[in-house]
């Protein structure tokens, strides 16, 4: 099986976001850029899948300024994907999920891809538009916020789950197929250090995807902005554990208005 | 000209799900006082879920009789969604931002060529534009996308909207358009659906009140306290990664950096730390609520209320107190 999956660079959990000075957006001057939780956790599930169909190979790709693609492209390498293509375009090109999603089609279309995997994005900004979007531009069928993907070898057919409104549901599906994944079920190894150390010159081929703002229907983000900052709990005084509950209902119900 | 928009109806038992009359509710102000809202619903159960929609006045429906769409994969559906819009000449369409939606709405704006958002909570006209707000980073910030080139698609954030008051009106009902669907996208199927068991409570990433436990608890039997406490409140539950690592409860309920996102009104921390791995997953929470025998505890900082108690004796009298004042 041939897998490619779209690794992208997301801020660490741990920066302090902040807006530039215009206000329109997030300012990642000294923001560290890492192969996100999630993202570790998609090629975790392509190279499992890898070794489990013989004669399979993962092809980790990445969209962004170079200084941090090739950082996440070269952390996939050390983990054991077999090749990897970093995605250039001008910064403004992809502040649009569709545009995003057209600039890894670019890079899709130049590798063999029976399977498109991309990891849980909502740490970040786009909130699940790409897989779809992506699907529809390579004309593969998608599904995002899957869970427990597995090959099932005799009906040489994904099987997955999704918990949607409705319930559980459970699907199978033949290939090819993007999958956008919903979170991290399973437990991602982690490199070795001579793995790291070869993947330092690992090549990192380059795709040049569509500059400039799309044409047509985009969008642009028009502003920036933090919560105030929390000032910290309102700790309720009590004496007995009912009179705890009996303020926090009261609270809830009257001042915050959440209850009943 | 009143904008038209579109409302893609999210079947959920034999109606339609809650955040579809919230999506309408959107529609309703966007399209302007008497603008054209159209529905569109999919076969099965489509008789009471384009009566719900009149109740939510909605005045036009269309209903995709194709069964090969229901149960294939989302790519055949977005193609009918793409096809209504353009047959009631929407600006704009708009779905509930579920997993149902907004695993929808990125393949409908490439099929009807269209700028797209998820998540929204906030949304509005700028001449043309569309000003979309919404959490992001986990909650950290807030972002307003403006939305170009006159087509748009949106999911609206669950609860994030009221449900509209509008005088019911009796829908004219009309077949969806149909349109080749290419055999590739037929090719997944649906093998089945667990319904969620009633009185499981509603599920994570939609619920109004979550209920989450942490490592606090201290063993799996005792995670029942926290379980007892959302049932009395119609509360989903969920859980700190040290749970579900430890196999206490399954990584389903798992909310932060690497399990889900959710932003209710009410999210209630039980024996939680507050690593910001956990917080970024809840930090869009209307209002948080803590419990935590540690009054140092980071959870605090990012809480509205707190309790610094053992959840062993805080936790029951507060289930107590629900089920009085709920008289349940
Ligand atoms: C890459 C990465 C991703 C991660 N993703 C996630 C994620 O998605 N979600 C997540 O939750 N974590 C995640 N974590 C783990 C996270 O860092 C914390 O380890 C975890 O959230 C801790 O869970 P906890 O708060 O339940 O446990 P602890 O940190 O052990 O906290 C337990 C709390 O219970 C309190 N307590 C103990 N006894 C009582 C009592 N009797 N009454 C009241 N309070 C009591 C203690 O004071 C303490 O504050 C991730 C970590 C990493 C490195």
């Amino acid at each position: 099986m041939e897998i490619v999956v779209c690794l992208k660079p997301v801020p660490d959990a741990e920066t302090r976001a902040r807006p530039l000075p215009d206000g329109t957006r997030f300012d990642p001057e000294g923001v560290k850029f890492v192969l996100a939780g999630y993202d570790e956790s998609a090629v975790e599930q392509a190279l499992l899948l890898k070794e489990a169909i013989p004669g399979s190979a993962v092809h980790a790709i990445s969209l962004g300024a170079r200084s941090r693609t090739d950082e996440v492209l070269r952390a996939a390498i050390a983990l054991g994907c077999d090749s990897a293509t970093a995605i250039e375009a001008s910064p403004a090109a992809f502040e649009d999920p569709i545009a995003v999603a057209a600039g890894l089609r670019a890079a899709i279309e130049g590798l063999p891809h029976d399977l498109v995997l991309l990891g849980k994005q909502s740490g970040d900004e786009e909130e699940g538009l790409v897989p779809g979007a992506l699907g529809e531009l390579l004309g593969l069928p998608h599904f995002g916020f899957v869970v427990d993907l597995r090959w099932d070898a005799t009906s040489q057919r994904l099987r997955f789950g999704r918990s949607t409104e409705a319930g559980e549901e459970s699907w199978e599906a033949p290939l090819p197929c993007v999958i956008g994944l919903q979170q991290a079920w399973n437990d991602p190894r982690t490199a070795k250090l001579p793995a790291i150390l070869k993947s330092r010159r690992a090549p990192i081929a380059t795709v040049r995807a569509p500059t400039g703002p799309p044409e047509g229907p985009t969008s642009e983000p028009a502003r920036f902005e933090l919560p105030p900052p929390r000032t910290g709990a309102k700790m309720i005084e009590y004496r007995t554990p009912a009179e705890a509950a009996t303020k926090l209902v009261r609270i809830l119900s009257e001042e915050a208005k959440v209850f009943p | 000209m009143t904008p038209s928009v579109l409302v893609v109806g999210e079947p959920h038992g034999d109606g339609l799900a809650p955040v579809t009359a919230e999506a309408v509710g959107v529609a309703h102000v966007l399209a302007g006082a008497d603008g054209p809202v159209a529905g569109l619903v999919g076969g099965a159960g489509s008789a009471s879920a384009i009566r719900e929609l009149g109740q939510f006045g909605v005045g036009r429906v269309l209903r995709i009789d194709d069964p090969g769409v229901e149960g294939a994969s989302p790519g055949a559906l977005a193609r009918a969604v793409a096809a209504a819009a353009s047959t009631v000449g929407a600006r704009l369409v708009l779905l509930g931002g579920t997993t149902f939606g907004r695993d929808l709405a990125g393949r409908v704006a490439v099929a009807w060529n269209a700028a797209a958002v998820n998540g929204a909570t906030d949304l509005r006209w700028d001449g043309e534009a569309l000003l979309a707000r919404r959490p992001v980073l986990g909650g950290r910030a807030t972002e307003t996308r403006r939305l170009l080139g006159g087509r748009y698609v949106v999911s609206t954030r669950p609860h994030a909207f009221p449900v509209p008051e509008r005088p019911p009106v009796s829908p004219s009902v009309e077949a969806a358009p149909a349109g080749p669907v290419p055999p590739l996208l037929l090719g997944p199927k649906r093998l089945g659906v667990k319904a969620v068991p009633s009185g499981s409570g509603p599920a994570l990433a939609d619920a109004a009140i979550v209920v989450s436990g942490g490592r606090g608890v201290r063993a799996p039997e005792n995670f029942r306290l926290v379980e007892e406490l959302a049932s009395a409140l119609g509360a989903a539950v969920g859980a700190s990664r040290a749970v579900t690592d430890a196999g206490w409860r399954p990584a389903s309920l798992q909310v932060g950096q690497t399990g889900r996102t959710v932003a209710p009104q009410l999210y209630i921390a039980i024996g939680i730390s507050g690593a910001i791995q956990h917080l970024v997953g809840m930090m869009s929470s209307r209002v948080i609520v803590a419990i935590n025998n540690d009054p140092a505890a980071s959870i605090f900082r990012v809480a509205d209320y707190g309790i610094a108690g053992d959840l062993f004796e805080i936790v029951p009298a507060l289930t107590a107190e629900v089920r009085r004042v709920r008289g349940t």
